[in-house]
């Protein structure tokens, strides 16, 4: 009897359906204090005062929180691979957008946390914001952030990633037909059915459990011990069920901050968001701003791909510049290009900062390179399916860093759906395979794609 | 005034494992007396499976059955560093981290065995919860009495540990992006055909079926693949008609704050989806598995878009394709300016139609 194949139910399946799975909102801790956080109230501002003493001063207010109160304050997303940090736990000098944390109230109740939040003195002067990706680079736009409006951080220090692979020029003089367009898939929300949640509990020895939501125990832990400046066993962390992430639940929102109230109140704390501010303050999809430029030929060959990327990264960089790279290692898609220019840069503006969402940085490429692939067929009146089967990645090709395929699928996914939908292709492509380019399938132009043999 | 139907098709590839890889994953296992198995992982579960999936693996590689195996993923006091649930990683790298503890504690379980039975372990296999000799299948012991002995005669626990790290692939040269090694633990391949009808008075788009072949590497729990790929598919769908944080993107106006503002996709919108799955198995993941979780998104907005033009003649490539943005393309009916060669689509939305001069985006002439 083997377990892998099997059509084996759930793990957990049942616990769920039954309502019977433990999720953190389901944890009941006697003498836990609710947290609420002022926010910011513009898309860009200094800050020009902030008193919190009224809201300290409240009957049933057990602590309040500022930047004052973060041991590191800036941790990065990145951090552990070395990417400077640029981000404030709580905004400090400035904010950067609606919805940005400032301030955080540990209070007996819900209710009582909400009022001391309003209570709290704020004074902001707005600041022109900039949102659009396209004028980011402008000398009169308005510049959002400490490192200029896009990311300086790139290996060698370059302002942007870039993929060259042979020569472009060529291959735009040999096409027969460039074919150009631009694509910009949206912002979306993950959209957990359970929102940012968590509850800290400190404990007699000193040690804080922190019960989490988060989709990745080990670097949430990792973040909060950074910005308290702890060792990791002072940290318990405790979740591993989570109710819908989708990537959004690797940005540790709520851990830090509520660890930090905790400390201050010596009480357990509660932060669960509502969900308006899942919705608008949680950090979301990118938006991505895409340019393609394809060398093609008559008979469907592409030669060349020139790419501009504009990723939209909102206020502060987080996973973006990873992102941008998986982005860059992709933009050929499922086919061999064997010329490539790509520029991609990692945009500041005054929105929510954008994250990691399932397909980070892929799913837009794959959209923008598949809608202009359509388009290319349809230009050149060609089959989409035999356009796309004749440049399909094969068993030796290289990708766009250089790297050989070994195990490409391309061809075989492509046939079984023609297959299931009854759509007749000539013998040559229905019989295609994987298997290492020769013959029609091995135009001049691919020869010098192609990797040795040993290393496939 | 009418309704068109269209199709249209996507093919795509995704990597398994963070970009560039170093995301370790590791996990420990230990058995109870009467050789129940305990799996302790940091893999966060979050929808995806992954606690069934690590259980069949471990289950398997043991030699036990499935529902002796008990997974806590719960805390990080037991439970060792796993870099996380994203990156499609939880069943490839993951999943090889609980493999190879299953192999390290099977090592320890064949070694009481081999005493008991006095028998070399190296001669020795584990089925169906039994300790066998190769090529003599009647002398064998229960993994029950195996564990335990090690209890209660050896003083001995049997336990295992396994990690799993592709190594980091730096990008050796800036300029070109160019790695020397593999920068994922394996790649996974789909096409995708989606169909819809578009109602050019209201400029609905419905999207009516969807076909979708993934190469899953192989399938340990074809129930849950097909899952994530049919959920997947919903997302996907989302993604290409549905969904925006900002409706008149750049422009932060008009965000939806709840639900009755924000079109998720609901059971209303679900199409027929086809599933088609290839086994094409990775040479080094957990018995050739790959990791397609995030991937179940991707190909449906190409697909989409494709359909609505084949439906309706216009390209709309900025997502969602809303019933405005429909209507505003049927009014509009652009054309792409033809330049010599150079055939210039969506010129409106370009940077160089919008920015003072700070980016261009040129094309060799």
């Amino acid at each position: 009897m083997k377990a892998v194949g099997a059509r084996l139910p759930r793990y957990d399946g049942v616990a769920h359906v039954t309502g019977r799975t433990q999720f953190v909102d389901d944890v009941r801790i006697a003498g836990t204090l609710w947290a609420k956080a002022l926010r910011s109230p513009a898309h860009h501002a200094d800050i020009k005062s902030l008193d919190v003493s009224k809201a300290e001063a409240m009957k049933g207010v057990l602590a309040v929180i500022t930047w004052k109160d973060v041991p590191l304050l800036e941790y990065g997303h990145l951090s552990a691979l070395g990417i400077p940090a640029d981000e404030p736990l709580l905004a400090k000098d400035e904010v950067r957008y609606k919805g940005q944390p400032i301030a955080l109230v540990a209070a007996e109740d819900e209710e009582t946390a909400q009022a001391a939040v309003d209570a709290i003195e704020l004074e902001v002067e707005e600041k022109p914001a900039l949102f659009d990706v396209r004028k980011a680079f402008d000398s009169d736009a308005p510049k959002v952030h400490q490192w200029g409006n896009w990311y300086p951080h790139f290996e060698g220090e370059m302002d942007r990633r870039q993929i060259r692979k042979g020569s472009i020029d060529e291959a735009f003089d040999r096409a027969d037909t460039i074919i150009q367009g631009v694509y910009r898939p949206a912002a979306i929300e993950h959209v957990p059915v359970e929102t940012q949640v968590c509850q800290v509990v400190p404990e007699a020895d000193g040690r804080l459990t922190i019960y989490s939501c988060t989709q990745a125990l080990y670097f949430s832990m990792g973040v909060v011990a950074a910005h308290l400046q702890v060792p990791l066993n002072r940290l318990k962390f405790v979740g591993g069920t989570v109710g819908g992430g989708f990537g959004g639940k690797v940005d540790t929102a709520t851990e830090t901050m509520c660890s930090l109230l905790t400390l201050k109140s010596g009480r357990p704390v509660k932060w669960r968001w509502t969900r308006e501010e899942e919705f608008l303050c949680s950090s979301t999809r990118a938006p991505w701003h895409m340019e393609i430029a394809d060398a093609v030929t008559k008979d469907g060959w592409i030669l060349g791909r020139k790419m501009l990327t504009l990723h939209d990264s909102g206020a502060y960089s987080r996973f973006s510049p990873y992102g941008l790279t998986k982005h860059s290692f992709h933009h050929t898609g499922a086919y061999t290009i064997p010329n490539l220019e790509f520029d991609g840069y990692v945009v500041y503006t005054n929105r929510v900062p954008t994250t990691a969402m399932r397909g980070f940085g892929v799913t837009s490429v794959s959209f923008a390179a598949e809608t202009h692939m359509s388009r290319i067929a349809k230009e050149l009146g060609l089959d989409p399916f035999e356009i796309r089967l004749k440049n399909a990645n094969r068993i030796g090709d290289t990708s766009p860093n250089g790297v050989v395929y070994t195990d490409p699928s391309t061809v075989p996914t492509i046939l079984a759906v023609a297959d299931e939908l009854g759509h007749e292709l000539p013998a040559d492509y229905r019989t295609m395979s994987s298997e290492r380019r020769e013959g029609e399938w091995l135009p001049e132009h691919l020869v010098g794609q192609l990797g040795n043999p040993e290393d496939h | 005034m009418a309704m068109h139907k269209g199709r249209g098709i996507s093919a795509i590839e995704y990597p398994t494992g963070m970009n560039q890889n170093g995301d370790p994953s590791q996990a420990w296992i230990k058995m109870k007396p009467d050789g129940r198995v305990d799996v302790f992982s940091g893999t966060s579960d979050i929808g995806n499976g992954s606690k069934t999936i690590q259980s069949q693996i471990v289950a398997d590689t043991l030699g036990v059955p499935y529902d002796w195996v008990t997974y806590d993923n719960t805390n990080t006091d037991s439970s060792p560093l796993c870099t996380g649930t994203f990156a499609s990683r939880a069943t490839f790298v993951a999943g090889m981290a609980v493999k190879k503890a299953a192999e390290s504690a099977r090592t320890k379980l064949l070694e009481i065995a081999g005493k008991e039975l006095e028998i070399d372990p190296a001669d020795l296999e584990v089925v169906d919860g039994e300790v066998v000799a190769k090529g003599a299948p009647q002398k064998k012991i229960s993994v029950s009495d195996v564990a335990a002995a090690a209890t209660w005669t050896y003083g001995e626990l049997i336990t295992g540990t396994g990690a799993h790290l592709n190594p980091y692939a730096p990008i050796v040269d800036p300029e070109t992006g160019r790695v020397e090694i593999p920068p994922h633990a394996a790649i996974s391949y789909a096409a995708c055909a989606a169909e819809v009808e578009v109602d050019d008075e209201t400029g609905d788009v419905r999207v009516t079926r969807l076909v979708q072949c993934f190469d899953v590497g192989t399938a340990i729990n074809p129930t849950l693949v097909e899952g994530q790929i049919e959920g997947g598919a919903m997302q996907g769908l989302g993604l290409g008609v549905l969904e925006s944080c900002y409706p008149y993107y750049p422009s932060v106006e008009n965000r939806g704050g709840q639900f009755g503002a924000y079109l998720a996709p609901g059971m209303e919108d679900l199409p027929q989806v086809d599933t088609l799955i290839i086994e094409n198995p990775s040479a080094d993941g957990p018995y050739g598995a790959k990791g397609i979780g995030e991937m179940a998104n991707n190909p449906q907005p190409p697909a989409i878009a494709a359909a609505v033009y084949d439906a309706i003649g216009v390209w709309i490539t900025e997502l969602p394709i809303t019933p405005e943005r429909v209507l505003r393309a049927l009014d509009a009916k652009a054309e792409p300016r033809r330049d010599g060669k150079v055939v210039i689509f969506d010129e409106e939305l370009s940077v160089n139609a919008v920015s003072n001069g700070g980016m261009r985006f040129e094309v060799p002439a």
